[in-house]
């Protein structure tokens, strides 16, 4: 079942001079069924961080539409989009992006204090979530108090709490030093083995070998794929490094 | 060459910063302009001589101004740095070494430093000068207000800001010395530790608020109110500062246990906003209560004195001409009484030889005295005797209480009529020099004797003939003998279809001044006062016009500053909180509902400060011969309006500045 998909997306940023745009997408074709973990890698310049905003809602295509199941995001209006950024989206970001002055506790919350939710709600979906993620002892801690894995881990529940259609990660590991990468990532693993449905930008081919997808995208489009299948992450890896080789050669 | 380079660079930071640099620079060269013209109205001809509680009332304030000056630049400073600490970081990562860093502070600042204190110094003089011509020609009083540039003073304010800006560059300094590059360049991220919160500094506040608060309501005597002024406003301070600083965390800290109310998209964003910049917005509220008060106060106090002065005119004067009458210790009261009346009959010739008709025509006699309640005994002492204040006492016979009384009454050999207005000294009887007089209490003195009851609440003994006056002169001649007390008598008239004129006043001047009568007198009419009671009230309200003014322009600063650097520090989060879903309503909901705690925070305080402090105020003001409580009721009341219009005109500017900055 098609659960999101990306129809000829378009992007053409222009300047205020209003000459020649800069054309950071091309044609962007894919489709995402449900309770797939994806990942596309790309380097930098690639288009990948542009595709993201557009899925996130956070940015327009100039040209194509995305659909999130039968809904075009576009005709999603001013008004709605903060409140479906919020219900079906989560969001995990390379700089953690939580707020300094609310406790870990107040910082996974948050979505859902902005949905208005009550506090017993609340406090029954936060409990087995932070267990799962093993920060449940550190709730009342500040963000400048605890490591940076930690931190992210944060930002996954916070992501995870709203329980969104789809988790979108902008290089979730990017600030990591190894041991916590792989601990995220196998956090990130067993969420998609629960049926979460995730979508992964990332350099990191450690990082991508986690997934189910690797999509790979160069100058604004996706050029090439690969499927894990049953393979091992450690073997995986090989296959999705061979790929990342030959592409820097520039042909497939 | 060098040099060259550095100073290039140092100019081009600024200009690369100068949307941080116009706010710092025109806060620093208003912080100048403001202290200088404060500190140059210490030596205003009108301020050194028309009183004597002015000029230290001026030190005061230009000390507060001073000290409110040093926390405010320091307060700018620090956010300046914060912003920077990236770019100076990055400095040291391209391999600048740290003194040459230091070497780029150093030139900046004495480039911006010294251009606002220059540019503060013209501001202050042109603006004092212009400001004065401009009152002037609004108030225009009988006498103008002259303006002196004090170089002096001038001086001192450069002198002053030249340290306060030494101290700021060392401070930075400091800081860039004694951290590394890594932490400068994450600087302005870097994660604030939440405020604890002190319940002892909490305790503290509440008891110098209260302490302030007790003074001003306790207070009983105008006298000693100036000194006790002075330390109720201390005390107040004091407590301001704490009660902002640890009081708001506390509160805050409470609301955020309050889980039901907290996790509302409202409260969340707000009140974890503000807890988190507390620490350093506490005192600029402090300083914008502090600042309100005094506006509201110098205002209040001054047009109330100048819309009071026919009422103390009125007060002094009964009527359009009043002659006061001393004897020496020997003249007996029936002697007294008909040297008065010749001297009437005599004016009454007069008026009527230059066309004058004299009308409410009468006098009295009294005698002053100075003594102490022991029980149900009254004790007289001399006036100079020790540090508590003695009892005023005014003595006067029957016959002339009644001629001034609505009701007249009847006195019998042993009786004495008996006002005070303190309840806890009415008695039944009374003893004087051993002799006891059954007591009959009046509720109220006579409208007349208003004048001279401005200073202290004088208690009043009525004889029932004039024999009993002299004897009890006489009784406190001989027990002491070295100050002894005198009669003297007020003498009042007016002139028909009030025809008084300078004419009248100086005829009867001269005719007073070639009389051989047996006692001293001294003429003085309402008219003649009249203009030197209006140009020293309009002085007065020039001079709190002026300051209110400057005040205000303190705390718009303050607030316009505190704006700014709020919404810098808040566009982050708020974008964070965007990206995971907040919408642009609740932002807008959540900021206003923030800014109107900041908005109306100080005004409350402002008000309620302005409520303790109304009848110390108004003691003081009794000083003066404002009498009247309705007057200076509706006067504050209006100011206080009036003050809280213009301050949420300041709000709806700033805060449009602050949302312009978060979005």
């Amino acid at each position: 079942m098609t659960f999101m998909d990306v129809k000829h997306i378009k992007k053409i940023y222009t300047s205020k001079l209003g000459s020649k745009g800069t054309e950071a997408l091309k044609d962007v074709n894919f489709a995402v069924e449900k309770g797939e973990f994806i990942s596309v890698m790309g380097e930098s310049g690639s288009g990948k961080t542009t595709l993201l905003n557009i899925l996130s809602t956070l940015d327009s295509a100039t040209e194509g539409e995305v659909y999130l199941g039968d809904q075009p995001l576009s005709s999603i209006k001013d008004k709605e989009v903060s409140r479906f950024r919020r219900e079906q989206l989560g969001f995990v970001f390379q700089d953690f992006n939580l707020l300094d002055n609310f406790t870990l506790k107040d910082n996974i919350l948050l979505p859902l204090v902005l949905s208005r939710k009550s506090v017993d709600e609340m406090e029954k979906t936060l409990q087995p979530l932070v267990e799962r993620l093993g920060i449940a002892h550190l709730l009342h801690n500040y963000p400048y108090e605890v490591s940076g894995g930690q931190k992210q881990r944060a930002a996954v529940a916070r992501a995870l709490i709203t329980q969104p259609k789809i988790i979108l990660a902008d290089e979730p590991t990017g600030a990591l030093d190894s041991k916590s990468s792989q601990n995220l990532m196998e956090i990130l693993q067993d969420v998609h083995q629960n049926g979460q449905t995730i979508l992964m930008v990332t350099h990191s081919a450690r990082a991508a070998s986690y997934s189910s997808r690797v999509l790979f995208i160069r100058d604004g489009q996706v050029y090439h794929e690969l499927y894990r299948g049953q393979k091992d992450p450690d073997v995986f890896i090989d296959s999705i490094s061979k790929s990342l080789l030959v592409s820097s050669k520039g042909r497939v | 060459m060098k040099i060259s380079f550095f100073s290039k660079m140092a100019w081009r930071n600024i200009k690369a910063n100068r949307k941080l640099y116009y706010p710092y620079s025109l806060s620093s060269i208003l912080s100048v302009a403001v202290f200088q013209m404060m500190a140059s109205l210490m030596t205003n001809d009108f301020v050194r001589q028309r009183s004597a509680a002015l000029p230290s009332l001026f030190e005061v304030g230009t000390l507060v101004i001073g000290v409110f000056s040093v926390i405010f630049i320091f307060y700018v400073n620090s956010f300046l740095m914060k912003r920077r600490k990236k770019e100076i970081g990055l400095y040291s990562v391209l391999g600048l070494e740290k003194r040459h860093v230091a070497r780029i502070l150093v030139i900046e600042n004495v480039m911006v430093s010294g251009l606002s204190i220059l540019t503060g110094l013209l501001v202050g003089v042109l603006f004092g000068r212009l400001s004065f011509l401009f009152l002037n020609y609004l108030l225009d009083l009988p006498n103008a207000m002259g303006y002196s540039t004090s170089w002096e003073m001038t001086g001192m304010t450069a002198l002053l800001f030249i340290s306060i800006f030494t101290l700021t560059l060392l401070y930075n300094i400091a800081q860039v010395t004694f951290s590394n590059p890594i932490r400068l360049l994450k600087g302005g991220k870097e994660g604030e530790k939440e405020p604890k919160s002190s319940p002892i500094l909490f305790v503290i506040g509440l008891l110098s608020l209260g302490a302030g608060y007790y003074i001003s309501l306790t207070i009983d005597n105008p006298i000693s109110a100036v000194n006790q002024f002075f330390i109720a406003v201390l005390l107040v301070i004091i407590g301001t500062y704490l009660l902002y600083t640890a009081g708001s965390i506390i509160i805050l800290k409470a609301l955020k246990r309050n889980k039901a109310f907290y996790y509302k998209p409202g409260p969340f964003i707000s009140i974890s906003g503000m807890l988190y910049r507390m620490k350093q917005h506490a005192v600029g509220l402090a300083n914008i209560s502090i600042l309100s008060v005094m506006v509201i106060i110098a205002v209040s106090t001054t047009v109330t004195l100048y819309a009071g002065t026919e009422e103390t005119l009125n007060n002094r004067f009964p009527e359009e001409n009043n002659l006061s009458v001393m004897t020496d210790e020997e003249m007996s009261s029936r002697e007294l009484k008909e040297t008065i009346e010749s001297v009437q009959s005599d004016l009454n010739e007069i008026s009527s030889e230059e066309g004058y008709t004299m009308t409410d025509q009468y006098y009295f006699r009294y005698m002053t005295l100075w003594g102490e309640m022991e029980g149900s005994t009254l004790a007289f002492q001399d006036f100079q005797g020790g540090s508590e204040i003695p009892l005023m006492v005014l003595v006067m016979p029957m016959d002339d209480y009644n001629r001034l009384a609505e009701e007249p009454v009847t006195l019998s050999g042993n009786d004495l009529l008996f006002y005070t207005p303190d309840p806890d000294l009415n008695r039944d009887s009374l003893t004087l020099f051993d002799k006891t007089f059954d007591l009959k209490q009046i509720n109220d003195m006579p409208g007349v004797m208003n004048g001279m009851s401005q200073l202290i609440d004088p208690i009043l003994l009525v004889t029932p003939d004039d024999s009993t006056l002299d004897t009890l002169r006489n009784q406190r001649n001989s027990e002491l003998a070295e100050y002894p007390v005198t009669l003297s008598a007020d003498f009042f008239w007016s002139l028909e279809n009030s025809q008084n004129s300078t004419e009248y006043a100086t005829r009867i001047q001269e005719s007073l001044r070639d009389t051989d009568y047996p006692v001293g007198l001294f003429y003085e009419s309402r008219d003649g006062n009249r203009e030197d009671w209006y140009s020293t009230n309009g002085g007065f309200l020039f001079l709190g016009i002026f300051l209110g003014g400057l005040f205000t322009i303190g705390a718009v600063l303050i607030t316009y500053y505190k704006q700014i650097s709020e919404g810098y520090e808040d566009k982050e989060r708020i974008q964070i909180m965007q990206k995971v879903g907040l919408d642009k309503e609740t932002t807008r909901q959540a900021t206003h509902s923030q800014i109107l705690w900041m908005f109306t925070l100080p005004i409350l305080t402002a008000a309620l400060h302005t409520a303790f402090a109304y009848p110390i105020v108004q003691k003081m003001l009794m000083l003066f011969g404002i009498t009247s409580n309705t007057l200076f009721t509706l006067t504050t009341l209006g100011v206080v309006m009036g003050y809280s219009l213009i301050y949420w005109i300041i709000y709806r500017v700033t805060s449009k500045l602050y949302l312009s900055i978060v979005e």
